[in-house]
């Protein structure tokens, strides 16, 4: 077993000076809602507590994740974290492959059984034995059970893994199943997103970190620093949502003075997320900014969702691709013409007992 | 022609109460929810922040919410300790075989017209009873539920969120229950055109002054008089 190093010995021996830890440390504390007092907590954590092996595991996927994480805006917050969670295990980042790094995640999970952090990007195809995502010879689903066994803790990244994303929206021919479902003894940390803000990621990783406990979680697992509020909530374009000024088209008067996206769909008023405070690419913008309506793409099933581009989801109705509305006009009119009917059947009954009963009289 | 032979006291005051402010509630909601999904576009005269059409339209929407929860609440209650004969729902035993016998058999074959006579029922009619169950009853609480949950949004953590919110574990996601608080919404409108017939038709065919009746309260037993009809 090799000798457990603290945080900030690593960093030393990486060159991050004192004044860019600090800078960190402040930072990761800012993002996950702690005050300022609480900073000497992030430090000393950091240089006290022993390293923490990662197992970044990699399912059905894309690797938007990792593209979002390895390009952390602040290029201190990913320097620091990627040296510092060492990422004993990475598909994608690490040099070996196959056999070799195999070895290295069995030799992981023995050596520090229960002390690890399992990430995991991606979701488990569980159909036709989970042959859509073979590593090394072995299915995805069983490496991921075999890993979240001896785990002290585990992420989900990124909508594939936490809600399934695009592999299980509808028909899910590989049966595409998130993490939370597979591993069912433990609670799953879910950080969604297609894909999720690097400093989302970085945060909740350090949160781990340094408290060695996970982050206060909502409902759906999510961490509420950062999933606690909705997009629409928080976005500057709300006072024309409020006021009725909305974009009808792309190319509209409107859409070129910035009024309200809801007509284009803009999934904002059911989304979760950060994006209209942290924002992406260094604070630089987020998709509403940048004049788009926000897709969804942290909600459980926002590809099912769809269009993109309506307020009003498609909803299959005997086989068709229909909507709320024309579900209900159908209904309304099959309920009109249904009481037609019945008027016409009330008022032929109605003449044949009349009938019937004068004939009883002329014969009475 | 028919001979009035005699007039009962139905439908007491809370039930009629109940009654009205239920279809006010219902129909403002059906307006502004549908406003509330497909707005228009309103620039504003002066800035963004005094002007308030669509923030407006959802105000109305949760205002009238809260009127028709209290009411729907109010109507179990009376429902369920209420004095009152026909109001009470007291017959209305949907779990037991017995209350699928023969009463709810003869009014479902007349309705269906294999059957020749009309049931005449003071109450609801077993038929009647169960519509207003699936339909108004399940519907309500349908779109209570998935109303308040979407409500506290805003807040989560707070009061509506902690009491309602789960709501969205149901559905996936909050946009598949905004959905679905859309597609059920349309059982209201649907339910309408099924009641206003029932109504008019059962006026029409027993002379019951049925339709009166929610607003004075009286319905009225006709005997048929062979000898007046031409
Ligand atoms: C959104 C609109 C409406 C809804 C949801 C609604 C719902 C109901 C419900 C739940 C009852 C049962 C009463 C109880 O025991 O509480 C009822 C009865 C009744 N309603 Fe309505 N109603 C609506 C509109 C109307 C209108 C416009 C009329 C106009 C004539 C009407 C006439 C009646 C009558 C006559 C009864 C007594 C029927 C019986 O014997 O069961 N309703 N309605
Ligand atoms: C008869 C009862 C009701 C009808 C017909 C109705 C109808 C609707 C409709 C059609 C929508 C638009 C859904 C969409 O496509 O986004 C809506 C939204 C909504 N309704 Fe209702 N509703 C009813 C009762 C309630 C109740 C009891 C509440 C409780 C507070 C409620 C709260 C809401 C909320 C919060 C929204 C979302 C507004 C937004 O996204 O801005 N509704 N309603
Ligand atoms: S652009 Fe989207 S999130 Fe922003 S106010 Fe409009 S609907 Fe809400
Ligand atoms: S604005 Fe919406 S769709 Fe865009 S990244 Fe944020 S949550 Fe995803």
């Amino acid at each position: 077993m090799k000798k457990e190093t603290t945080y900030a010995e690593i960093l030393e021996s990486r060159g991050v000076n004192r004044r860019d830890f600090l800078k960190f440390c402040s930072l990761m504390s800012v993002y996950l809602g702690y005050s300022s007092t609480f900073i000497p907590t992030f430090v000393r954590a950091m240089e006290t507590k022993p390293r923490i092996p990662v197992i970044w595991l990699h399912g059905l996927e894309c690797t938007c994740c990792t593209e979002s994480f390895i390009r952390s805006s602040h290029p201190i917050t990913a320097d620091i974290i990627l040296n510092m969670i060492s990422l004993d295990y990475d598909e994608t980042l690490s040099a070996a492959a196959g056999d070799q790094l195999e070895a290295v995640r069995k030799q992981i999970i023995k050596d520090y059984k229960g002390k690890y952090i399992l990430a995991v990007e991606g979701n488990a195809p569980t159909k036709d034995d989970g042959v859509y995502c073979m590593i090394n010879g072995e299915s995805f689903t069983n490496v991921l059970k075999e890993t979240a066994a001896d785990a002290m803790a585990v992420i989900a990244w990124g909508s594939c893994a936490s809600f399934g994303c695009v592999q299980n929206a509808k028909p899910n021919p590989t049966g595409a199943t998130p993490v939370h479902k597979i591993i069912k003894d433990k609670t799953v940390v879910n950080v969604p997103g297609c894909p999720p803000i690097a400093e989302v990621m970085t945060g909740v990783i350090t949160h781990l970190l340094t408290f060695g406990k996970l982050p206060e979680l909502d409902r759906l697992k999510r961490p509420k620093a950062f999933y606690g509020t909705r997009i629409h909530d928080k976005c500057y374009r709300r006072p024309y949502f409020d006021a009725g000024m909305f974009v009808e088209s792309f190319d509209d008067a409107s859409a070129n003075k910035g009024w309200c996206l809801y007509k284009m769909g803009c999934k904002g008023p059911t989304t979760f997320n950060s994006c209209p405070t942290v924002k992406w690419n260094g604070g630089t913008s987020y998709p509403i900014q940048a004049g788009h309506p926000c897709l969804g793409c942290s909600e459980p099933g926002f590809w099912d969702n769809g269009p993109f581009y309506t307020r009003l989801a498609d909803v299959s109705f005997l086989g068709t691709n229909s909507n709320a509305d024309k579900i209900g006009m159908v209904a309304v009119g099959a309920a009109a013409a249904g009481m037609a009917a019945h008027a016409v059947g009330t008022a032929i009954k109605k003449n044949k007992k009349q009938k019937s009963e004068t004939a009883n009289t002329e014969e009475g | 022609m028919g001979q009035l032979i005699e007039e009962q006291y139905v439908w007491r005051l809370p039930v009629r109460l109940y009654h009205w402010i239920n279809a006010f509630c219902i129909t403002l909601l059906f307006i502004t929810g549908l406003y509330i999904a497909s707005p228009v576009l309103s620039p504003s005269i002066g800035e963004a922040v005094w002007y308030h059409k669509m923030a407006w339209f959802r105000y109305v929407h949760f205002g009238t919410a809260f009127v028709f929860l209290a009411n729907f609440i109010f109507r179990l209650y009376w429902a369920l300790f209420g004095d009152d004969k026909y109001g009470r729902f007291a017959g209305f035993k949907p779990w037991s075989p017995i209350w699928w016998g023969k009463p709810f058999k003869e009014q479902l074959k007349s309705y269906l017209f294999i059957k020749q006579e009309e049931p005449n029922y003071s109450g609801h009619n077993p038929v009647a009873a169960l519509t207003h169950f699936l339909f108004v009853f399940c519907g309500s609480l349908f779109m209570i539920l998935t109303g308040l949950a979407m409500y506290g949004e805003n807040n989560p953590g707070g009061l509506t969120d902690s009491l309602f919110g789960w709501t969205v574990l149901i559905f996936g996601s909050s946009q598949s229950m905004h959905t679905m608080h859309h597609v059920v919404a349309w059982v209201f409108p649907v339910y309408l055109i099924l009641h206003l017939y029932a109504v008019v038709r059962h006026d029409i065919v027993e002379r019951s002054s049925i339709t009166s009746s929610i607003i004075t309260g009286y319905k009225h037993k006709v005997e048929e008089c062979p000898e007046y009809t031409d």
